[in-house]
């Protein structure tokens, strides 16, 4: 009978370099986790940003909109949210499986920037709007100037949260067949019988791109507390 | 003190739900005029401070500022609020913006001044209050009485017609008071028209053209520091004034 060589074992049996080789392999599937990853995010902010202000809009039916939109996502799974769209949008229009992903990603991601941008911009002070107001600000002049801005900085915390939940998350897109990460790591597996490992190569790439996220959100945290009295 | 109205506020009512917080508020306010107004807290003071900038939208009455009727449905109420300087109890100063750039703010976004320009008032402003040495300072980092001199000057930036202050130095430190104080017996004496919600009975006394007695939401005394101070015709007055002195 054979038995597979344990993973630490094969290091030093089948040597070093095929496993660089195979890790290495693993680059461009972190490429298409990073891209779906990014563009998702960067649609999730516009779209969280967007339905963040209807939500707080004083108009009834724009603020349903917006509620409607983050009860319905916030509802149902982002599995389920690929497939619908990836299978549902392909009917109507011709839309290719990574540009499917990252609508997705960046809709089902939108809804919880837009309820951590509403919560940052009611936690700013009220006297902070009437500051404006007292001075001839408009409406959007306030919005724009005094609120998004301290909004923006107290929500980069929870923000750079969701966008280390949402490079995780982005591994639901092997769904749709998309090859990032994790649908590597299990192809490459049942292929080599070495599901383990592979496995544990595509956790290691996973590490490393959020301790770099972690890293700069951090660090953009830093940056923007230069107006806070450090105590 | 000239002879033309500033302010003319007729037949104010303010309702916070239930509550009747201003009933029926008359009040003339002329150029140059300084009027201090005192009460306890729940007077409806502060109310009538803020409706009279449109901060608190009235139920009932017209506000007419110079010359111009004014109710909040007007549709350029913040071309009028221009004219309506106002200083806040907490300061609000914009913590994201350096001194200077919270005097900046108005002049560069509200008035759309060149950068020149708007830095030549906005220093002169910072000057006026005695802040220029701040001016690239976050207001985390400086005093409550050197921010609300800093708020001061952001307001007065936008060369008001009216400076409404609303308790000024009531979140002060005692020995921060006087600072905040100076700067607005300045602006008195440089004929700026003010009303003054404080409990600092000195400067009332000393400044004030007028002082006004408010007690549940209606003015029931005013006159000359020395007739309101001195000699309080109303039993309501007479038992505040008792309380405080």
């Amino acid at each position: 009978m054979v038995t597979q060589t344990p993973f630490l074992l094969a290091l030093s049996f089948d040597g070093l370099e095929k496993w660089a080789r195979i890790a290495a392999g693993f680059a461009k599937p972190a490429g298409y986790t990073l891209l779906i990853t990014t563009l998702g995010i960067l649609l999730g902010l516009g779209l969280g940003l967007f339905f963040a202000l209807m939500r707080i809009s004083k108009v009834k039916p724009v603020q349903w909109v917006s509620k409607i939109y983050i009860g319905v996502i916030r509802g149902t799974p982002l599995l389920l949210q690929l497939l619908l769209i990836y299978f549902g949008l392909v009917q109507i229009v011709r839309l290719e499986r990574i540009p499917s992903a990252i609508i997705a990603l960046g809709i089902h991601n939108g809804a919880y920037i837009a309820e951590i941008i509403r919560g940052a911009i009611q936690g700013i002070d009220r006297g902070q709007r009437e500051a404006g107001i007292s001075i001839g600000m408009t409406k959007w002049q306030i919005m724009k100037r005094i609120i998004l801005p301290q909004a923006l900085k107290r929500a980069v915390p929870p923000l750079g949260n969701q966008f280390i939940i949402a490079l995780k998350d982005s591994s639901l897109a092997s769904a749709v067949s998309i090859p990032e990460l994790l649908l590597h790591a299990r192809q490459l597996g049942s292929s080599s019988f070495r599901t383990m490992e592979m496995l544990l190569i595509a956790a290691a790439y996973y590490l490393v791109m959020t301790s770099v996220l972690t890293f700069f959100s951090t660090r953009l945290e830093k940056r923007l507390s230069v107006s806070d009295h450090r105590t | 003190m000239k002879d033309n109205h500033m302010i003319e506020i007729r037949g104010l009512n303010k309702f916070f739900g239930k509550l009747k917080v201003l009933k029926n508020i008359d009040l003339d306010v002329r150029e140059s005029e300084v009027v201090v107004i005192i009460g306890s807290s729940g007077s409806g003071k502060s109310t009538l401070l803020r409706c009279t900038n449109f901060l608190e939208k009235s139920q009932k009455g017209t506000i007419t500022i110079d010359g111009n009727v004014v109710t909040h449905k007007s549709k350029d109420l913040h071309i009028i609020r221009r004219d309506i300087g106002m200083v806040f109890q907490h300061f609000n100063l914009f913590p994201h913006m350096t001194v200077l750039g919270n005097v900046l703010e108005g002049l560069t976004q509200v008035k759309k001044l060149s950068k020149n320009e708007a830095l030549e008032i906005a220093e002169a402003m910072l000057e006026k209050v005695g802040m220029s040495d701040k001016a690239d300072v976050y207001p985390s980092f400086i005093s409550g009485g050197q921010k609300q001199r800093v708020a001061i000057a952001r307001a007065l930036a936008m060369n008001p017609k009216i400076m409404l202050f609303d308790e000024p130095t009531s979140a002060l430190d005692p020995e921060l008071v006087g600072e905040v104080l100076v700067v607005m017996k300045d602006l008195a004496r440089e004929g700026m028209t003010m009303m003054v919600v404080t409990h600092e009975m000195g400067f009332a006394r000393e400044v004030a053209d007028r002082v006004i007695y408010m007690d549940e939401g209606i003015i029931v005394e005013q006159g000359t520091p020395e007739e309101v101070f001195d000699n309080p015709k109303n039993e309501r007055t007479k038992a505040f004034l008792s309380h405080i002195i």
